[in-house]
């Protein structure tokens, strides 16, 4: 019973948005249906259900060029059953994390997005925005809140010390641990996917502050080796991220694709841990809270990330850049993402400071005051001296970069589907219509 | 009645910070109860070397004497010595009789432990 209502309450923030998304269509509101509660409405329903399978079978014939479909007949049947479709929950449904048929909910959902393509082709990640605060984690952290992390203390290991004193961190913690560390065979250090099963669960079921608290504790400038160490074994390295061969990242991009869940957490990852040099936080979407659900989100998929070095903070999945060949620039842009984002970054020494990003909401109310104040503070603070911050004060490329980013990343890693014209819209996420509306070039 | 009423009275488990005294349950005043005391890993003493910490819970309390028939006979025969003397079976006592969930730690040595059957869930007089 304690252990429900600590998760209730953990849990408030995610569970708000979805508990009204189950009523009603997502149309008058901005919260989506989950897609498999839409898919299922949209099969009940005759009209629907007929449109829904033509537009399945025009994007199935689409993908194997079967003549008939391509036809001009054809082509008007399944246009009409495409804009049809626009007017169904099935348009803007999503996903959460964790959920019980999450799967099935992606495959739905990645379905009906390649067939949506076109001019108003919005990319966005499957996942609900979650808009949660990090003061929400705070307020709720027992360790964390109230008192600053001191530098001389090994906050990993005092987040370690909060798990095992709670019974749903702890149950969780040694359900990942154990297969994670078990040897299976001789030539096999462990049951890699029942591992990464493992973790997911952790980081979905587990309360984010004491998750966080482990994977995102902070370590002080001076002595590295216990607690950044500690750090970077939170996820069992040797077990979930290392591996006998490093794959080219972009290789390794078109991998986790082709898996639903990992493309999920990817496009998830991309849209909130966006960098925007232009802004003080360093995050596009001005929520440290997503930007870290989101990475934690790749844990246990075969995009895990991981801390490389000891020193500061620097996250890379396992691959590298070696045999890009030409497509080299695009690789290293990949990785940079991980190993040198500011936004991420920020979330994560934000985390570890206690502070948030003043009071930046994705979703504002229409006020015209704006107490920004402690926007300067977040940025600047590093009283505690906490990972150094290499390069807090360079920018990225250039003035465009993000519009930039988004061109040249949509010609060079579109894969061959079918589509010409994608439409990059990157909007700052102060409008309240176009919430949670972010471009990821990249995916098709 | 009385028997199965002193038997069902192995209570549940507490969360209760620290060591705790005995906790009354029902008008028999039944001893036997779970208690928790937090500590380091390395206090276990069983040859881990750890800051991590954690709670350990125990069962600790007077069982009642003769609380099943058996345990009736049992005392009366080793009373009346008319058991072989190498023999000397226990009475009953407070005992686990389900454990907590597994606990894993990292170590000093950066390696992972996972520990087994380490801590009580609940307790019972057996």
């Amino acid at each position: 019973m304690l252990h429900h209502t600590a998760k209730a309450i953990s849990k408030f923030t995610i569970t708000m948005n979805v508990g009204l998304s189950l009523k009603g269509d997502g149309a008058s509101r901005s919260v989506p249906m989950d897609c498999v509660k839409a898919s299922e409405q949209c099969l009940r329903e005759y009209s629907c259900s007929t449109k829904y399978r033509t537009m399945r079978q025009c994007v199935a014939g689409r993908e194997s060029n079967f003549s008939a479909v391509t036809g001009p007949e054809a082509q008007g049947e399944c246009r009409s059953a495409i804009e049809a479709m626009k007017q169904s929950p099935l348009y803007r449904c999503r996903c959460r994390r964790g959920m019980k048929k999450e799967k099935n909910c992606l495959r739905i959902f990645w379905s009906i997005f390649q067939s949506l393509q076109g001019n108003d082709l919005l990319e966005y990640s499957p996942y609900e925005p979650v808009n949660s605060r990090l003061s929400d984690i705070f307020r709720l952290a027992p360790i964390i809140a109230g008192k600053p992390p001191s530098t001389k203390e090994n906050n990993c290991l005092s987040a370690a010390k909060a798990c095992n004193l709670n019974d749903t961190c702890k149950k969780y913690r040694s359900a990942y641990i154990n297969p994670c560390t078990s040897r299976v065979s001789a030539s096999e250090v462990c049951n890699k996917r029942k591992c990464h099963k493992a973790l997911r669960h952790f980081f979905d079921k587990v309360p984010t502050k004491y998750s966080y608290g482990m994977l995102f504790c902070s370590c002080p400038a001076g002595d590295q080796t216990a607690c950044a160490e500690r750090r970077r074994q939170t996820i069992v390295p040797v077990c979930s991220y290392e591996d006998k061969d490093k794959p080219n990242c972009l290789s390794l991009q078109n991998t986790c694709k082709a898996n639903y869940i990992c493309r999920s957490r990817l496009a998830d990852f991309l849209s909130n841990c966006q960098p925007e040099p232009r802004s003080i936080s360093g995050c596009l979407r001005e929520n440290y809270a997503d930007c870290l659900l989101s990475y934690s989100g790749l844990i246990g998929t075969v995009m895990t990330p991981n801390y490389v070095r000891s020193q500061g903070i620097s996250l890379s999945p396992w691959c590298d850049c070696s045999s890009s060949g030409n497509n080299k620039p695009d690789c290293d842009r990949f990785n940079q993402f991980f190993s040198d984002n500011r936004c991420l970054r920020n979330a994560i020494q934000a985390f570890g400071n206690g502070t948030d990003v003043g009071v930046w909401q994705p979703q504002p109310p229409i006020e015209p005051t704006e107490p920004g104040l402690t926007r300067t503070r977040t940025r600047d603070q590093n009283s505690n001296s906490l990972d150094t911050l290499t390069d807090m004060s360079r920018l990225d490329l250039n003035s465009d970069s993000a519009f930039n980013t988004c061109g040249m990343q949509a010609q060079k890693l579109v894969s061959n589907v079918s589509m010409d014209t994608t439409l990059c819209v990157v909007s700052f996420v102060k409008s309240k219509q176009l919430r949670g509306i972010i471009s990821l070039p990249f995916l098709t | 009645t009385r028997h199965r009423r002193a038997k069902k009275r192995g209570p549940p488990a507490q969360k209760r910070r620290g060591v705790v005294g005995q906790r009354a349950r029902g008008g028999r005043g039944q001893g036997c109860a779970l208690k928790q005391v937090q500590l380091n890993v390395t206090d276990l003493a069983l040859g881990y070397r750890s800051g991590e910490e954690m709670i350990f819970r125990y069962c600790a309390g007077p069982c009642r004497k003769s609380e099943t028939n058996y345990d009736k006979i049992l005392s009366n025969l080793v009373q009346g010595k008319r058991l072989p003397p190498k023999d000397r079976p226990a009475q009953t006592c407070c005992r686990p009789v389900a454990f907590d969930d597994d606990l894993s730690f990292l170590d000093d040595n950066l390696i992972y432990h996972t520990m087994r059957k380490h801590s009580a869930r609940k307790c019972a007089c057996v």
